[in-house]
Formats: C-alpha cells, structure tokens, sequence
C-alpha cells in the first residue's frame, strides 16, 4: 500500500479499502449510543473510522486518545444498521482492537480488569469454580454484606451478578422427542451463559421442541468466540470458531440457534472470520448459513395454544438480534400472539443498555450511563416485564432496576414463551 | 495510493498544536488542493473576479480588528463556561470536526466548544469578541456544502448538546426546539398524536434544526408542505457579540420586515440560532404511494409536468434513474425494477375521499407519459420500503464509489428533460459517472458525481463536472441550490446568479447582523480563497 500523504508509512490497521465504503454522511450519529451520551463525534462510528483512517495512514500516533475512542465503541452495530453505505463496522471495528491490543500498552487497572475477564469467562468451568464460594454466601444470605464490603470496581461485578440460586446449573432431560422427520434444531449453550443463563438455554430448547422441532444438543459447548473477537484477541476466537465449526457440523442439525444473540451473530460471521482458512473455510460458511432465530423459527411451524397472562410487556432489543441479524419484528409477533399481553413499544428500545459482552465489567462508566438510560425508558413504559432475547442484557438491565428498587421483571423470550405454554 | 497534493490539506503538518505560539496560522484551505485548482480555473471568468475586488473593497473596513491569539487562557474561560467536557482542544480530536458531508475540502477548527444553552452560547460569543475571533458554528456535520468547513474561524461551536424539545402546543400546532434537536426527533415526538413535522430531509435521522434553519433544508414533502422557512415562526439568535435577541415568535402573522425569513437560509452567517418555534402539521388521512416505471428519465419528467399540469399536487414526487435504482435495489432490496430506465414514487395524500380516484388519475397520466408499471404500495410496509429506499438513496450510493459529490440545482419543472441530458454529456465527458436522485416535483435536481478522493484528477474533475452542471442550470431559469445551500463550494458560483451589486446588497444586510463578519466568515458570498485569483487583499483576522 503507498504511503498517506506526510509521508509517514501505512500501517495495517484494518482492511484499509473498507474504510472508504464511509462516505462520511454523518447518518449514523444518532444511532450510536456514545454518540448519544458524549455528543461528540469522536465517540461516534463516523469518528471512529476516520480515526481508524488516520492510524492506517500514520497520520494519527496510536496514543490514549486514540485507544480510548476505540476501546469506548460498544461494538453494538447500531451504526450498520443506520448506514446507507453499507459500512462493515463490525469487521473495522474487530480488526481495529487487535490493532490495539497488540501496540498499545493499557494502564495497569485495565490490563488486570482485562486479562481476569480474559482468562475466566469464556470457561465455563473456571467461572463455575470461582462462583461456587458466591454461592455458598448467598446461601447464607451475605451477598449484599459481601458487596458492601468489597471495593466499588468489584461491587459493581457483583451486583451484575444474577441470583446464582435461580441459575439452572445443571443439565436438564432433553425435551420429548418430536417426530424423526421434523427438522433438527441445535442449541449454542455458550460459555458464561451455560452457568449463569441455562434456564434460558433450556427454556429455549423446550419452546422448539413445543413447536414440533427436534431438538439435538452438542457434544460439548465452547465458546463462540465473540468476547475475544469483541476485544481483539483475534487468535483465540479463531481457535474457538474452528472447534465450534466443527462441532457445530458434526451434531446435524437443521437449524442453529443461541439464547444469546451476541453468540448468534459470530457464528453467522464464521464464514467471513474462517474464509482464508485453508480447510475450513467451506464448512465455516455452511454452519453460518444455517443460523437462524428463535422466533423466526417458531413462527414458521407455529406455536400450541397458549394459556392467557394477563399483563403488560415491553420488548428490549439486544443489539446483535436487531443490528447483527436484523431481527426486529418476529420476537413482537410472538409476544403479541399471547392471549391478553399487551406489548408496549420502548423508546429507544434499539439504543444498546451497555452490556455489550463484556464491555460493562470492563468499561463500567459508560455502561452504567446507558443502564440507566435504558432503565428510564422501561420504566417509563409502565410495563409489568421486560423481555429480551440475551442473558447478558437480562444482567445488566435487571442490576440497574435492582438498584432503582423498580418493580418490573426482566425475562428471556424464550422463558417467557415456556411460561405461557406451561400448564 | 494517495496522492500528495490532495491530501496534504489533511496531512500530518496540520497536527501542529497553535496554542501557545503566540498566534495561529492561516486556515485558508491550502491551494495546492485540486478542488482550488479547479476553482481557479472555473472562476477565472472576469465577472467572478471583479465581484470579489467589489466585495471585498465594502468590507475594507472589517480589516483592522486586532484577534488575540487563541491561548490556553481563552480555553480556561472557556471551559468555565460550558465545563470541560464542552470542549475538545486536542489537535488529534479535532481532526473529525474537519469537513462536513462535504468531503473535499477540510481544515480543522483550532478549538471545539460545545454549550448547553442560550446563555452559554452568549457568554462564549463574548470571549470570543473580546478577541476578535471568528467562529464556526456546526449542527450534525451533514451539511453537503461545506457550510460547516472552519475557514479562518479557529473556533467551532456545536449544537450537539442542545438536544432538548422544550415545549410542544398541539392546540395551536408549534412546538420550541433547542437548535440542535435532529430533524426526526422531531417528527417522533408528536407522531403519537397525529402530527409531524414537514421539511423532511434525507439526512432527517441525523441532521439538526439548526442546520436545517441555516440552510433552508426542504426534502420530498417540502412540494406540497413547503421547505424549511415555511415551518420557522420564531428564533432566538445570539449574535456574534453575545447578543441574544428573539425573533418572531409563535403568531402567524406579523408586521415589520421578516426577520426570520433573513436568518434562515443565512448559513450560520448571521449568528447562533439557539432555539426555534416550529410549525407542525397534521398527519394527513392516508396515503396512496405509487411507484411509476419507465424506460428513461426524459419520459419519468415528462409524467411529472403532466401530473401538476393537470392541478394534482401529490405529497411528494421523487424520481431516481437507473444508476441509483440499481445501487439501492443492491443495499436494501427494496423491490424496484432492477432494469427500469428510471421510477418515480409519486405520494398523495390527504382526506381519504377521493384518494382512490386521485390515484387513479396519476396512474393514467403515468402510463399516457410512457410508463411501463405502475404500482400502487398495499400496505404501510411496503410503503416504508419505499421510503426507505429513496431516502437511503444518498448513502446507498457510497457502495459504488468511495466518494461522492452530491451538486443541488433548481431548474423550471418542464426543464428536467434539458437539464437530464446535460447531465448525461458531462458525465461523458468528465468519464465520472452521474446519478440522479431527486425532488422531481419542484425542479430540485440532485446530481451525485462518483469520484475517488485518491485520484486527484478525479477529483477535479468531480468539481468542474459540477460546476458546469450549475452554469446549465443558471442558463435555463433555474438556481445553484435547492436545498444545500452554497457554503463554500458553490461560492464561486455566485456571480453567475448575481451581479456584484446584488452581491453586495447581501453582503450589508448580512452585516445587519454580524457587521464584522465573525459569524461563519468566507462563506456564501464569494471571497478570497474561493476565487484565488484575486490575490487576497485583505485576511479574515489578521495575525
Ligand atoms: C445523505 C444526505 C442526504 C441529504 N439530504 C438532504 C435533503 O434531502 N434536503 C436537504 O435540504 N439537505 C439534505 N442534506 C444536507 C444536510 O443534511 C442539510 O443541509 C442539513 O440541514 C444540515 O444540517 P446539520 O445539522 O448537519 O448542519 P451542519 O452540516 O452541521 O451545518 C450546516 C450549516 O448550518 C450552520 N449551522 C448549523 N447549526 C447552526 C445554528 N444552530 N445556528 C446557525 N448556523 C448553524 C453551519 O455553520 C453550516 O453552515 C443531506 C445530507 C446528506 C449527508
Ligand atoms: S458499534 Fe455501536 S458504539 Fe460502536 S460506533 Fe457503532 S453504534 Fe457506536
Ligand atoms: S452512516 Fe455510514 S457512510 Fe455515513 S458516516 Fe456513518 S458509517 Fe460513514
């Protein structure tokens, strides 16, 4: 590539004609929500990929600002979805943190906040194991004592923490056995969400199988992928994505889907992350092309009659279901098919709430900002529950009505689903 | 590969932080820019180059302001102002505050403020008059014109905070906006009861009233509803000394010259506008959206003049040829006729009695003009869709070429026909393709030239294709923006327009508001820098 323009050697930033897809319009300001807080452009996608623009050039010294601009972005999309331009965000943003990640040295705070989340969450089994001594405390009924005592970065961990009792740890039978012919649906379980969100696995699980799908498991679940993808260790989301292609092909199923949007969305993306593998490449591509929505396959085979629950619901949209995989309207049908729910739009129900994978336990300010942005206008809507369709927006949406002592419940689709098939 | 000359204007060298070295550097556009070449070369007419002299021999008096340096001590009181959050000074930041939409000029500002309100738009006015230093103000930066383009003005003022919708009157249909509330905010606020707000933009998801107010912004139902200054009642403008006066207000009528009229359109040249009260309309009935198909442009305009021939003003007349239609069908898959030479989506609407028969009627002009299909939307889905398609139409376009030049002419209705062809022999002639996308029913064109900013002939090509586009326009009875406004790069343009009296004339009522000229300085009317070739007699500040 030639050199920018002082002169100063180009650097491999990012997939460097991507950026010029940007025709900086300015369409996708509003749609990103730290452009909606800071009200500044460099905390906007438009921003952003000039920035990125800059370093690639060697205009731009790859200081703290720079990272900090970068390292601010949510990773939620909203700028795709608003940009007439087609711009990959998600890849320049991608390809951007890994940049960073391997030039840019972080302050001491964030390497440790980093490399904890780093080397635990996408473990299920370490997660489990350093969540069992929490456990036995909140058995005793200390969590909140707990909290109170440790310092505010950790309390605020803690308390985004769901109540580890309620968690369905285990796994649970498979649901009956649907009709051999019917059309196989796996179950991505996750890594974080398989310890702290299974009810929601399960319960997904059994609203397919309630619907007339086979339901098929894999044999064993890793990590997508996405957590490391979303904060650039490039490496070992390959990794990941190539056991979990495999995987993913080798149980059969018809159809792919996740509780968890973010995890959705990435393996729908392992055929552009795998396209220069040498022996994947094909098979990454196919098991991309086979994932699909929960509610967009419930409402092609149908649901059983529901029982009627009587109340009022809002739908939140998780930023990888309506930005990743563009999914807005199905999970409203649903909802609103439910005898006697009424749905209530949410303003700005497409506007993340920072949790954002990880992003809330390493970037707590700005997410913190967005919960409660986020919170007002649930509560504003006077609504009895809050649905959505992923674990991580459950946490920290229902931490910050915990905090604001609201008294709206916060529930998966899919659980809400089973709740009105059950009985 | 990037070629030097051009890029330069963005390069490395203007990282250099001017505070604290006593002074800052001009922050003319540097001309070894293309776009400047081009500028030279197209303003080397003699008319343009007298204008200048006549122009900028009025304002001689405007020369001896002492500025003070922009200091770390201005940025201290400053920040007291709006706190430190309402500032950016760090060069590295400022540098995606260096164009607009307008993408091929750029400089950045030397300091970034942004206020939260009225009063401290006054109060950061007045430091700055102390020192005689010129400002930019900027809404959301999609300005197509490069209105918001810091031009000798080291100082850039955005409204971003001033988010706020302050009061909505439904029984008496106005609502009062802080001046950097977008444009579809407010639309979305009333939408509920029934109500919208007409100048409908393109950029509306994203741009401010502020800079719709500035530059008169219309969109598609501006033909039957009016464009922006149809819809402004009152505002409130801090004038560059920190002035904060009201104009209009929230009665229809008024006595005494419309001051309002003045502002808007003024291109942030007559100070701040921080609030404004805003005409809002009721939602009509219902709605008939028709899209019309033909085998070229020529027979889509022709269908245009019929139908308000023959007294049908439609909500909205869009029309985009087939370069465009293929770019949007590519980005959104919106359902038109991939192959069709050109569509029209023709919108009425109002009491659903007689809709059906009005429909009706379009269709049959439609097909008499030669269309091949007319269709009509089912539903409100497919409705949107197409909506959704024209308005994304701009942006849809950035998937066939890294940049685009998007000119804003107005030519008589029944002249499309002429004006298309023209289109079509410059883009043959410059070799840079040329879509339209447009406001058919007002005769507002929007031709966008396709262009590789890397490519520096490219570029220049872009700007003359452009410019001849304009001078074609002038010749048949038309104007040099519809809606775009003329910023800096139509400012060349002008004295094909306007004598240099009449340039003059503008100048001094422009002066009625700013008399030295510190609002959004060089812009609009033209000036040194913009038609290089009279050596610069003079400096905006002088350092
Ligand atoms: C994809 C796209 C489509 C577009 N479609 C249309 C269209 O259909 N119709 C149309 O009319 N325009 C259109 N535009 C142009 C642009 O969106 C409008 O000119 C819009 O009004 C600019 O608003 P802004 O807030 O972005 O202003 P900016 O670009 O920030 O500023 C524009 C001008 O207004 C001045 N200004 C801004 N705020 C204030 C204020 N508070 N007080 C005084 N001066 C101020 C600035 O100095 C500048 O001169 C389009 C632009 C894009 C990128
Ligand atoms: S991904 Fe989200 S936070 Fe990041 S730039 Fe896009 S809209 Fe903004
Ligand atoms: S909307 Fe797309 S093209 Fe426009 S500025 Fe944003 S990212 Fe760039």
């Amino acid at each position: 590539m030639a050199s920018a323009s002082s002169g100063a050697p180009m650097r491999k930033v990012v997939d460097y004609e991507l950026l010029f897809d940007c025709v900086h319009c300015g369409l996708c300001l509003e749609a990103c929500p730290t452009y909606a807080l800071k009200r500044a452009e460099m905390d906007s996608p438009r921003g952003r990929i000039y920035l990125m623009k800059a370093l690639a050039e060697g205009r731009l010294p790859l200081d703290s600002d720079a990272a900090r601009h970068l390292d601010l972005c949510l990773g939620c999309r909203g700028c795709e979805t608003a940009c007439p331009s087609g711009v990959h965000y998600g890849r320049l943003i991608e390809d951007a943190r890994a940049f960073v990640e391997a030039n840019y040295r972080r302050s001491l705070m964030d390497r440790t906040r980093r490399a904890i989340v780093n080397a635990i969450f996408p473990y299920p089994a370490r997660l489990r194991a350093l969540l069992a001594p929490l456990k036995s405390i909140e058995r005793a009924g200390l969590r909140p004592a707990l909290a109170a005592m440790l310092p505010r970065a950790m309390r605020e961990w803690i308390e985004l923490l769901p109540p580890l009792s309620g968690c369905a740890d285990e796994r649970a039978a498979m649901p009956p056995a649907a009709d051999p012919g019917a059309p196989a649906v796996v179950v991505h379980h996750g890594c974080v969400a398989q310890v702290l969100a299974n009810s929601e696995n399960l319960a997904s699980e059994a609203v397919l199988a309630a619907a007339g799908y086979r339901v098929v498991r894999m044999a064993n679940t890793a990590c997508c992928g996405a957590l490391d993808l979303h904060s650039g260790n490039r490496d070992r989301a390959l990794d990941f994505a190539r056991r979990n292609v495999r995987m993913l092909a080798a149980c059969g199923a018809d159809a792919i889907i996740s509780a968890a949007s973010g995890c959705s969305t990435a393996i729908a993306e392992y055929g552009a992350l795998l396209r220069d593998d040498p022996e994947l490449a094909g098979l990454a591509k196919s098991v991309s092309a086979t994932v699909r929505d929960l509610s967009a396959l419930l409402l092609e085979r149908g649901l059983p009659t529901m029982r009627k629950l009587e109340c009022t619901v809002t739908f939140h949209d998780a930023c990888h279901l309506v930005h990743g995989l563009g999914v807005r309207e199905g999970p409203r049908k649903l909802l609103s098919s439910i005898p006697g729910v009424r749905l209530i739009e949410l303003a700005e129900s497409d506007l993340c709430c920072g949790s954002a994978g990880n992003y809330n336990l390493t970037e707590p300010e700005m997410a913190r900002e967005l919960a409660r942005r986020k919170v007002d206008n649930i509560i504003a809507t006077g609504a009895d529950y809050v649905v959505m369709a992923n674990p991580g927006c459950e946490f920290q949406i229902a931490a910050e009505l915990r905090r604001r002592r609201a008294n709206i419940k916060v529930i998966h689709l899919a659980r809400f689903l089973a709740m009105a098939l059950a009985g | 590969m990037r070629a030097d000359g051009f890029s330069s204007a963005y390069g490395c060298d203007n990282f250099v932080f001017p505070f604290g070295r006593g002074g800052f550097r001009d922050r003319g556009i540097r001309s070894e820019n293309p776009s400047i070449i081009a500028r030279a070369t197209a303003g080397a007419n003699a008319v343009s180059a007298i204008c200048c002299a006549i122009v900028h021999g009025v304002s001689a008096d405007v020369i001896g302001i002492a500025a003070t340096p922009l200091d770390s001590r201005l940025v201290d009181e400053l920040a007291a102002i709006v706190g430190r959050d309402g500032i950016v000074s760090r060069p590295s930041e400022l540098k995606v505050y260096e164009c607009d939409g307008w993408t091929v000029e750029k400089n950045s500002p030397d300091l970034l403020v942004m206020p939260r309100t009225t009063e401290q738009v006054s109060a950061v006015l007045k430091a700055l008059w102390r020192r005689g230093l010129p400002f930019v103000p900027r809404g959301a930066g999609t300005g197509l014109s490069g209105g918001a383009l810091p031009v000798n003005a080291p100082v850039m003022i955005c409204t971003s905070k001033m988010n706020h919708i302050l009061a909505i009157d439904l029984a008496n249909r106005r609502v009062e906006v802080e001046s950097g509330v977008v444009n579809l905010h407010v639309t979305n606020a009333i939408k509920r009861d029934g109500f919208f707000y007409a100048p409908d933009p393109s950029s509306q998801q994203a741009c401010t009233i502020g800079g719709n107010i500035a530059e008169n912004s219309g969109g598609p139902h501006t033909l039957k509803y009016g464009v922006t200054t149809n819809h402004v009642m009152g505002l409130t403008l801090v004038l560059a000394d920190g002035e904060v006066v009201e104009l209009g207000g929230w009665a229809e009528e008024r006595c005494g010259y419309d001051l309002v009229g003045a502002v808007v359109g003024a291109e942030g040249t007559a100070g701040i506008v921080t609030r404004a009260v805003l005409k809002i309309v009721r939602e009509p009935e219902d709605h008939r959206t028709l899209l019309a198909t033909f085998a070229d442009v020529e027979a889509a305009t022709r269908a245009v003049s019929a139908i308000i021939a023959a007294g049908i003003v439609p909500g909205a007349i869009e029309m985009m040829d087939q370069l465009i239609i293929r770019a949007v069908e590519d980005a959104f898959h919106a359902g038109l006729p991939a192959d069709a030479g050109a569509v029209l989506i023709i919108e009425l609407d109002g009491l659903v009695a007689g809709l059906d028969e009005c429909a009706a009627r379009v269709t049959e002009i439609a097909r008499s003009a030669g269309a091949s299909e007319v269709r009509l939307a089912r539903d409100e889905a497919e409705r949107a869709g197409l909506w959704k398609a024209r308005k994304r139409a701009f942006g849809a376009v950035g998937r066939l070429a890294p940049n685009y030049a998007t000119q804003d002419g107005v030519v008589p209705r029944t002249r499309l026909p002429d004006i298309l062809r023209v289109i079509g022999a410059v883009s043959k002639k410059y070799h840079l393709a040329i879509g339209n996308v447009f406001h058919a029913g007002d005769g507002n064109i929007h031709p966008i030239i396709l262009y590789d900013e890397r490519k520096p002939e490219e570029v220049r090509a872009a700007v003359e294709a452009g410019r001849e586009i304009l001078a074609a326009c002038v010749e048949m009875g038309g104007s040099l923006t519809g809606e775009h406004g003329i910023g800096v790069e139509k400012q060349g343009e002008m004295p094909l327009l306007f004598s240099p009296e009449d340039l003059i004339a503008m100048t001094e009522l422009r002066r009625v508001f700013d008399p030295m000229e510190r609002s959004n300085p060089n812009k609009v009317i033209p000036r040194p820098g913009s038609c290089v070739e009279v050596a610069a007699p003079r400096r905006q500040v002088p350092i």
